[in-house]
């Protein structure tokens, strides 16, 4: 078991090997069997639930979720190109995560991550890239993808105007002469948003579902998928695809960020969401 | 009355049975099994795409091979494919990704597959059937009657439903799990 461990982790770590080319098909299988081939293994070496051979343990099982064997797959399943994830930061998420005394897991079924799903899709004759944000919902007792944000600049970009000099509105005493300036509110179109509520905000999501029912958004395929983590106490990661040669490829944590507090999360939330 | 009472008789446990196999859970052991019988499944696909890929093999023999696939499927599976230089993806129904296999302009073609398979879980989905992925990778080498030689390497990442069915046996029902093939993503690796 440890000589298969220190096989992997040096087909994981060799430069060597990356050059190989596809006529050494032994290497081959061995940076295939490396690299992390489905969000499902990240999930499986993230926790140390699978052998170096990719079976699964189960609770019970002798290395189940074994400290030394989480500690080696911690250590690999990071984008060893990026360059702004320091060997600090990784160090101090690896030991919070794989800590002895109370160390934390990501769990598939639970809240605090989501899909965001870059999408290519027709409109007005033009192609237009939109992100779809994804989520685990429960459903009697199973589950499924559900959407719940949309991010499309077309949208965004009709709702941009939030002020105008001079400022525009309805006067308190519109109700007196039966909403009759509202002719006014229609007809400038530009400005339309500054008539509405403070509090209101756009629903994109039922914009975008208007427009593709109304035959407006023709959809194409699917052009780039990355998934975000808030499940770890005080730390955000992204995990993302990397088709590339050599056993650090497949999905692996492409960013990597210690939140101070809840405000951060927030806050990278709403970039994430484009808000 | 009589009637009524085996109707209702009958009735609850039909019932009964469906209660029982919504919950019914996989434990390790079943899941192993239901894994063999999936990767069995996905050997055949394997095999059958090669010999239908396979230049010698007769058009009509070809033709055959390419319904025994289409048995192993769910219906309306697809197959999605990308290349490294399209950021599309491409849908193909199984036979229309099966005949244009079959029509590859190149003289000889050889397809290998990697002694690797992952297995994923298996979750449950709200309709109550379990579904996973397997992923492999193929080795497609093509050459044209000049000599030119095509290499790609793909993984093919392959939905698998699960479903508990049951059949009578001399009056008896007998459950069992059944395990079809669905959506295939196909997608190029930068080889090394």
């Amino acid at each position: 078991m440890r000589y298969i461990l220190i096989a992997i982790i040096l087909v994981f770590t060799s430069l060597n090997v990356e050059a190989q080319g596809l006529n050494s098909k032994l290497v081959d299988e061995g940076i295939l069997n490396a690299s992390t081939k489905q969000v499902n293994q990240f999930f499986r070496r993230f926790n140390g639930e699978e052998s170096t051979k990719g079976e699964r343990y189960y609770p019970g099982d002798r290395d189940f979720r074994n400290h030394s064997l989480r500690n080696q797959y911690l250590n690999l399943i990071f984008d060893a190109q990026n360059n702004s994830i320091s060997s600090q930061l990784k160090r101090d998420f690896v030991n919070q995560v794989n800590s002895q005394a109370d160390p934390q897991y990501i769990d598939f079924h639970s809240d605090g991550w989501f899909a965001e799903v870059t999408t290519k899709f027709l409109y007005q004759g033009a192609d237009v890239y939109i992100t779809l944000f994804m989520k685990l919902e429960q459903e009697n007792l199973g589950y499924k993808w559900v959407m719940s944000n949309v991010y499309f600049p077309h949208f965004k970009n009709l709702f941009s105007s939030v002020s105008s000099d001079p400022p525009k509105f309805l006067h308190p005493m519109s109700h007196e002469i039966d909403f009759m300036n509202l002719i006014r509110v229609f007809s400038d179109k530009d400005n339309v948003e500054q008539y509405i509520e403070k509090e209101s905000s756009p629903d994109y999501l039922s914009m975008f579902l208007y427009e593709l029912k109304k035959g407006n958004l023709k959809y194409q395929s699917v052009t780039n998928l990355k998934f975000h983590f808030f499940q770890i106490n005080g730390w955000y990661f992204e995990l993302a695809n990397f088709n590339r040669p050599g056993a650090n490829s497949g999905w692996l944590i492409s960013s990597l960020t210690k939140l101070e507090s809840e405000t951060d999360k927030e806050a990278i939330i709403k970039f994430i969401m484009h808000e | 009355m009589t009637k009524f009472k085996i109707l209702l008789a009958i009735v609850s446990l039909f019932i009964g049975y469906n209660q029982l196999s919504a919950q019914e859970t996989i434990s390790p052991s079943r899941k192993q099994a239901i894994d063999s019988l999936a990767l069995e499944k996905v050997r055949d696909l394997s095999k059958y795409i090669s010999i239908v890929g396979n230049k010698d093999t007769p058009w009509s023999e070809a033709n055959r091979v390419i319904e025994r696939t289409l048995e192993l499927f769910a219906d309306g599976a697809m197959m999605g494919v990308s290349s490294i230089n399209r950021e599309e993806v491409n849908y193909y129904g199984v036979r229309e990704y099966l005949e244009r296999l079959m029509a590859l302009n190149y003289d000889k073609v050889n397809i290998e597959w990697y002694n690797i398979q992952y297995i994923s879980d298996l979750e449950r989905q709200p309709d109550g059937r379990y579904v996973g992925v397997i992923t492999i990778y193929q080795r497609f080498e093509g050459t044209t009657e000049e000599g030119l030689r095509y290499v790609d390497v793909t993984k093919k990442d392959i939905t698998v439903y699960v479903e508990r069915k049951s059949t009578q046996v001399a009056g008896r029902i007998i459950g069992f799990w059944d395990v079809l093939l669905g959506d295939i993503r196909v997608s190029e690796t930068k080889p090394g």
